[in-house]
């Protein structure tokens, strides 16, 4: 579904990726796991085309995305959902009006629908009472919850989460993984995961890759990253589990 | 200090910036204006085909049309009016120094106004209260991810931010244009009154405004309206940095807006003057 193919990308003239080779089945569920910059953002970037490659392509659903001009783009955005590590919602909207704003682009929802549809993601997020709330009056869980709804709203098949608990705390965190969890037991998905919180990684994704020094160092099922003794990977894998994220 | 070695206190000259270096600035600074001009006019491109392709938003247009115009109506009232009665004030205490005669101070104003006062500061004040608005606002976007979450929904930046605020300042700065020739000229008649005891009926002259002066500043209007939104939202647009670089992005918009207009307005005076020689 998705493949990158020798992936590199220039920051200021030096190459932060490298030569990044990936194939994602469709309906699997990868974790990309890695110390802070490392390029996990990056990468998801790279596979939704919000950043061009400055060496290698990338492919979804058997396109190349260097070849689709915007309305290609954004045919392509429609089967796809994003929850940003930053939340990323329009500040100039209420609550509401985020979750509609992916649904009226769609413009396949009656008024109507797209109410019932908010409805029904308020409460399945927990926040039915804060549907006219801007975003800077929400904590930050709350405003994971918003993009994590406003992500999944359209129901796409596929989905990408950067970092979908990344400054919560446990009790959120956990709650985050549920949704994500419901969604992936909820339909035929494929979904990348970027993030820390390895404990959450473990119980929602098939496969992991570990990025570090621009590259993927190490590619596997949760299984054989545990086996695996190999450096970097161990150290991390280790570290993680002692800060009590494994 | 060693006799053979290096002194660290007084190294020998590496050349002085000379005139390599500064033509070295020059094309570099060349070249940074080259592409700003060409990103500049690529939006406008960009803007042009989401008018005629991109969605129809009317509420959005409303929403910036409203931002644009009635919210910059008080600071280009009070703007235009203190401007009014200064000229006035200036223009009077010198006719009446030299020649005595009053007469023609309202009329001559009028003109001023037409031609050039009342669309270039209107536009100026546009520049710094909706220009700069604008470049913070699409500016906060980007650093926040929000630009990229409007490509994940499935929308165009330029259609969905750019195009309302370019209809909205096109048909907005017109309209604040002649409602800052009123308040101005109306703050003018009250100082000539006042100040210089020229009657209203004397003042309110429209007899040396021509078709030619509401042309040029129907064109200069227009044409301020349409430029604004484009620099500031390119500037806007171009942010990297996090929050210095939206600070620095206002910052280069009113910049960037207000030389646009000046340049603008000595382009379109002079084709006008040359179309009126002719």
């Amino acid at each position: 579904m998705i493949t990158l193919h020798e992936v590199g990308k220039k920051w200021q003239g030096e190459w932060v990726l490298r030569d990044v080779s990936l194939e994602i089945s469709q309906g699997e569920y990868i974790g990309l796991i890695g110390p802070g910059g490392s390029g996990k953002t990056l990468l998801i970037k790279l596979m939704t085309g919000l950043v061009h490659p400055d060496a290698g392509t990338v492919t979804v659903d058997g396109q190349n995305l260097a070849d689709l001009d915007a309305r290609g783009k954004e045919a392509l955005r429609f089967r796809m959902g994003m929850l940003f590590q930053n939340f990323a919602l329009f500040d100039f909207m209420t609550v509401a009006e985020n979750l509609a704003f992916p649904l009226r682009q769609a413009g396949e929802l009656e008024e109507a629908e797209i109410a019932g549809r908010i409805q029904t993601a308020l409460g399945e997020i927990g926040l039915s009472h804060a549907a006219e709330r801007y975003p800077i009056e929400l904590s930050g869980g709350m405003k994971k919850r918003v993009s994590f709804a406003r992500a999944v709203i359209r129901r796409p098949p596929l989905l990408f989460y950067d970092d979908p608990t990344a400054g919560l705390d446990p009790v959120t965190s956990a709650k985050i993984f549920q949704l994500l969890t419901t969604i992936r037991e909820s339909g035929d998905t494929t979904a990348v995961t970027a993030g820390h919180d390895l404990r959450g990684i473990r119980r929602l994704c098939d496969r992991v890759a570990m990025v570090g020094d621009g590259s993927i160092v190490h590619t596997g099922t949760i299984g054989e990253f545990d086996d695996c003794r190999r450096e970097p990977v161990a150290s991390f894998w280790e570290a993680s589990r002692a800060e009590g994220w494994g | 200090m060693t006799r053979d070695g290096p002194d660290n206190e007084h190294p020998p000259p590496r050349g002085t910036p000379g005139w390599g270096q500064f033509i070295g600035d020059v094309g570099r600074r060349a070249l940074e204006f080259g592409r700003l001009v060409r990103e500049n006019v690529e939006l406008l491109g960009l803007t042009l085909r989401y008018m005629v392709n991109g969605r129809r938003r009317r509420g959005r247009i409303a929403e910036q049309m409203y931002d644009i115009g009635n919210r910059s109506m008080l600071f280009i009232a009070v703007t235009l009016g203190f401007l009014g009665m200064i000229l006035i004030f200036q223009a009077g205490y010198q006719a009446e120094r030299i020649t005595g005669d009053l007469q023609m101070l309202g009329p001559l104003f009028l003109q001023l106004l037409f031609r050039e006062f009342g669309p270039t500061i209107t536009a100026l004040m546009v520049a710094t209260r909706g220009g700069t608005g604008m470049a913070a606002q699409l500016g906060t976007m980007v650093v926040t991810e929000q630009i990229d979450a409007l490509r994940m929904s499935a929308a165009q930046p330029v259609d969905y931010l750019v195009v309302p605020r370019f209809l909205a300042s096109a048909v907005m700065l017109p309209v604040l244009t002649v409602f800052g020739i009123l308040v101005s000229f109306a703050a003018g008649a009250v100082t000539a009154n006042l100040a210089f005891n020229v009657n209203y009926y004397t003042f309110v002259d429209i007899g040396m405004i021509e078709s030619f002066d509401i042309v040029i500043g129907s064109v200069k209007a227009i044409a301020y309206g349409l430029v604004i939104p484009i620099v500031a939202c390119h500037a806007g647009l171009s942010v990297s940095g996090g929050s210095a670089g939206v600070g620095r992005a206002t910052t280069d918009a009113v910049v960037r807006c207000s030389l646009s207009v000046v340049f603008l307005d000595f382009l379109i005076s002079g084709i006008g003057y040359v179309f009126m020689a002719l």
